[in-house]
C-alpha cells in the first residue's frame, strides 16, 4: 500500500505516469509482481511460494534503486494517460508473465526431484504440483488478458501520437509473439488439457521471449520502442 | 508427598504381554477409585496399543509401586501370566520427566508419533471423570500437554512418513492438490496395501477402487475402507480412471508395461499419474519411470525415504529434550511453592511488608514515645490476622494432599503470592 502511495504521489507531483525512465519502470515492476502475486495468492490460498515471488520483487527494486537519478526531462506525449494506461497494463502483464516464468520452474525443479526421488528441501517447502500448475495458469491468465490490454492501449496511443508510424517495432513484434504464445496455451489447455510439464516449459520460454524483448532488445535499439 | 508411575510399554514387555495389560475406558474407570483406599491422593490411567501407564500421587512413602503393578495386574482376567517384572516404575522427577518424553512422541515406537497426545488426553479426562485428578495432575498433565505441542510446533519431530504406506499417501499429497478429487485403485489385498488404502481413506481420497485374484478378500478390505471391489478379470477397465494406482499382487512378470501406461496416460490426457508398487517382484515395468506425468515408486524408493525420515526425527531428539529440561524446571519450581512452609513464610512476609511500609508513611504522625506501642500493636495485629490461616494450612499437612493444596492455592491466588514463591520457592 506504502508502495502504490508513493507511484501516485510521484505520478501527481511530476504530472506523468511513472514509467517514463528505466528507475521507475522497475519500480513499478516491483510493485507490480507484488500485486500479481497478492492476487494469486488470494485466488489459490496457498503462501509457500511467497518467499521466491518476493525475492524477484525485491531484485526488480534493488535494480531500480540501482538506476535511480534526477528526474530528467520527459517528453510531452510521455505524458498522456493513454501512454500510462499501455505502460502501466504492459508492466503488470509482465509481472504476471514472471510470475508464470518463477512458477514454472518451481513445477520443473519439483517435477525433477520427484521422478529422481530426491525429496530434499525443495520438496518439502513448496506446494503440490497440482497447486505449482495451478497458479502457473492464473498468472499465464492474468499475463495474457494485461498484454492484449497493453498492446490494444499502444496501437492506440501510437496511431493518436505518430499518423505515419509503422508496426514493425522489434518489442511490439516480440510482445505480439508472447502473447499469442500464451493464447495458444490456454487454447490447447481448454481444448486438448495440455498440462504438467510441456505446459511448464512453454510457460518458462514465455517468460524468456519476454527479457529478451525487454532487455536484449533495448541494448541494441535506442528507446524502448522504434516506430519512426 | 510422592509421585510414581508404573506401566508396561514397548521397551519392557513384547507385544502379547503389552496387550494382556490393555485397559479399556470403562475398565479405567473401575480400577481407578480402587486407587484412593490403598492411599493414592490422585491417579490417572491411560492405555494405547504399545503402553499402559498409571499415575499416582501418594499421600506419603508407605505406597510402593509393587502393590500399584499388582493391582494393575489383578484388575486384568487371564493375566495371571504377566509378571511384576514386565512392568517399569519410576519416582518423582523421573516419573514426570518420562510423562513428558511420552506426551512429545520421544518415548514412542513410531518417534514423533503424534497420536499419543490425544491418547494421554483422554487419560486425564477419564480421571477427572472420576474425580481422581485433582489439583496436582491437572498441572502435571497440563505441562505435559504444553511439552508435547511444543516438541510438534518447535521442532520436526513429527514430520515426514515413518511408515511404507503413509510415506505413499505423503507422496500423492505432493502430487495432488485435494485428494478427495481423486480415484485411487488398489490391486492386490496384502498387508501394506491394505495400510496404504488406510491412509487414503483416513485423507478423505474420493474414490477407492479394490481389486484381488480372491474376491472374497478384496470385499473384506472394500469394506473396512469403504471401497468399491473390482472383479479380477476387469482390472484393466479400472485403470484408465485411476489418478492413483497402488499395486501388490505377486506375479512372475509385470502387469504393466510402458505402452500399456502410454496408452492409458493418453486417455486420460497425460494428466499426472501416481503409481506405488509393492510387489516383490515388482509387478510394474522400472521403465514407466521415464513417462511424462507419470509417478512411479517402488518398495526401495519408499523404505529409504522412510529410513531418511527417521534419521531425520532422531536428529531432533535433543531439541525435544531441551524443551523437557525447561518445562521440568517450570514444574520443579511450582512443586517446591506447594510446600506448606514456603506458602506461610511468603504470608507473612507479605503482610509484614505491608505494616513496614504504612508504618514508614505514618509513624511521623506520632508523639516519639508512643512509635514503640505502635510498632508493637500493629505487629500484633498482623499475628492474629494470619494465625488461622496459618494453623488451617499445618492442619492441613495431616489432612489430605488435595485439601492442602487447594487451600495453598487459595491463598497463594487470593494475596498474589506467586511471584514471591516462584522468586524464592523456599521462602528463603
Amino acid at each position: 500500500m506504502l508502495h502504490l502511495s508513493y507511484l501516485a504521489f510521484r505520478t501527481i507531483v511530476f504530472q506523468h505516469p511513472p514509467v517514463t525512465t528505466i528507475f521507475e519502470i522497475f519500480t513499478v515492476l516491483a510493485f507490480s509482481v507484488t500485486a500479481t502475486y497478492f492476487i494469486i495468492e488470494l485466488r489459490s490460498h496457498r503462501k509457500e511460494t511467497g518467499y521466491f515471488i518476493l525475492n524477484i520483487a525485491f531484485f526488480f527494486q534493488l535494480a531500480s534503486s540501482l538506476f535511480i537519478k534526477d528526474t530528467p526531462e520527459v517528453p510531452p506525449i510521455l505524458r498522456s494517460g493513454l501512454f500510462g494506461a499501455h505502460v502501466s497494463s504492459a508492466l503488470l502483464g509482465y509481472a504476471a508473465i514472471t510470475i508464470a516464468g518463477a512458477y514454472g520452474l518451481m513445477y520443473l525443479m519439483l517435477y525433477h526431484e520427484m521422478k529422481a526421488t530426491r525429496f530434499g528441501i525443495i520438496y518439502k517447502k513448496l506446494p503440490t504440483l497440482e497447486t505449482l500448475e495451478r497458479m502457473t495458469f492464473t498468472a499465464i491468465k492474468l499475463a495474457f488478458i494485461l498484454l492484449g490490454t497493453a498492446i490494444l492501449f499502444g496501437i492506440v496511443w501510437l496511431y493518436h501520437v505518430y499518423a505515419g508510424a509503422h508496426y514493425n517495432d522489434p518489442k511490439l513484434i516480440g510482445t505480439v509473439l508472447v502473447w499469442a504464445m500464451y493464447g495458444f496455451l490456454l487454447a490447447a489447455r481448454k481444448r486438448f488439457g495440455m498440462k504438467g510439464r510441456q505446459a511448464m516449459i512453454l510457460s518458462i520460454t514465455g517468460f524468456l521471449v519476454s527479457i529478451f524483448s525487454m532487455t536484449i532488445i533495448n541494448i541494441f535499439f535506442s528507446g524502448f520502442h522504434k516506430f519512426y | 508427598m510422592n509421585l510414581l508411575c508404573v506401566g508396561i510399554s514397548h521397551h519392557t514387555a513384547p507385544l502379547d504381554v503389552r496387550e494382556r495389560l490393555w485397559f479399556s475406558a470403562d475398565e479405567i474407570r473401575r480400577t481407578l477409585p480402587l486407587l484412593k483406599p490403598l492411599g493414592a491422593s490422585e491417579s490417572v490411567l491411560f492405555s494405547t496399543c504399545n503402553r499402559t501407564e498409571l499415575y499416582v500421587l501418594t499421600e506419603n512413602g508407605e505406597l510402593k509401586p509393587e502393590v500399584l503393578k499388582n493391582l494393575l495386574i489383578a484388575q486384568k482376567s487371564g493375566a495371571e501370566t504377566i509378571q511384576a517384572s514386565d512392568l517399569f516404575s519410576l519416582s518423582a522427577g523421573d516419573a514426570a520427566r518420562h510423562l513428558f518424553r511420552v506426551a512429545a512422541g520421544i518415548d514412542s515406537m513410531v518417534l514423533g508419533d503424534v497420536q499419543i497426545l490425544m491418547q494421554v488426553k483422554e487419560g486425564l479426562n477419564l480421571a477427572t471423570e472420576q474425580s481422581t485428578a485433582g489439583f496436582f495432575m491437572n498441572r502435571l498433565f497440563q505441562l505435559a500437554f504444553r511439552v508435547g505441542k511444543r516438541a510438534r510446533s518447535e521442532s520436526t519431530i513429527g514430520e515426514g512418513a515413518v511408515s511404507v504406506s503413509y510415506a505413499a499417501v505423503e507422496l500423492a499429497e505432493k502430487i495432488f492438490d485435494d485428494l478427495k478429487k481423486k480415484t485411487a485403485f488398489v490391486i492386490g489385498a496384502g498387508e501394506t496395501a491394505e495400510l496404504t488404502a488406510t491412509h487414503l481413506r483416513g485423507k478423505e481420497v474420493g474414490r477407492l477402487l479394490i481389486t484381488n485374484r480372491t474376491q472374497e478378500r478384496a470385499q473384506q478390505l472394500a469394506n473396512k475402507v469403504q471401497g468399491t471391489v473390482i472383479p479380477f478379470d476387469h482390472w484393466c477397465d479400472a485403470l484408465a480412471e485411476s489418478d492413483i494406482v497402488i499395486s501388490s499382487v505377486e506375479v512372475p512378470q509385470f502387469i504393466l508395461s510402458p505402452d500399456d501406461v502410454k496408452s492409458l496416460s493418453r486417455k486420460q490426457k497425460y494428466s499426472p499419474l501416481f503409481m506405488i508398487d509393492l510387489g516383490v517382484p515388482r509387478n510394474i515395468d522400472p521403465k514407466i519411470k521415464d513417462l511424462e506425468n507419470i509417478f512411479l515408486y517402488d518398495l526401495d524408493t519408499l523404505n529409504t525415504m522412510v529410513d531418511e525420515n527417521l534419521q531425520h526425527r532422531k536428529a531432533e531428539i535433543p531439541k525435544v529434550d531441551a524443551i523437557i529440561d525447561e518445562v521440568l524446571g517450570e514444574l520443579t519450581q511450582w512443586y517446591s511453592s506447594l510446600e506448606v512452609n514456603p506458602t506461610i513464610t511468603a504470608l507473612t512476609q507479605f503482610m509484614e511488608s505491608i505494616r513496614q511500609e504504612e508504618l514508614a508513611k505514618n509513624i511521623n504522625r506520632f508523639d516519639p514515645k508512643d512509635r514503640e506501642l505502635v510498632e508493637l500493636v500493629t505487629k500484633r495485629m498482623i499475628n492474629k490476622i494470619i494465625h488461622a490461616p496459618i494453623v488451617n494450612l499445618r492442619k492441613g499437612e495431616e489432612t489430605s494432599i488435595t485439601e492442602r493444596l487447594n487451600k495453598m492455592s487459595a491463598i497463594q491466588k487470593l494475596f498474589g503470592l506467586s511471584k514471591s514463591l516462584k522468586d524464592d520457592p523456599h521462602g528463603g
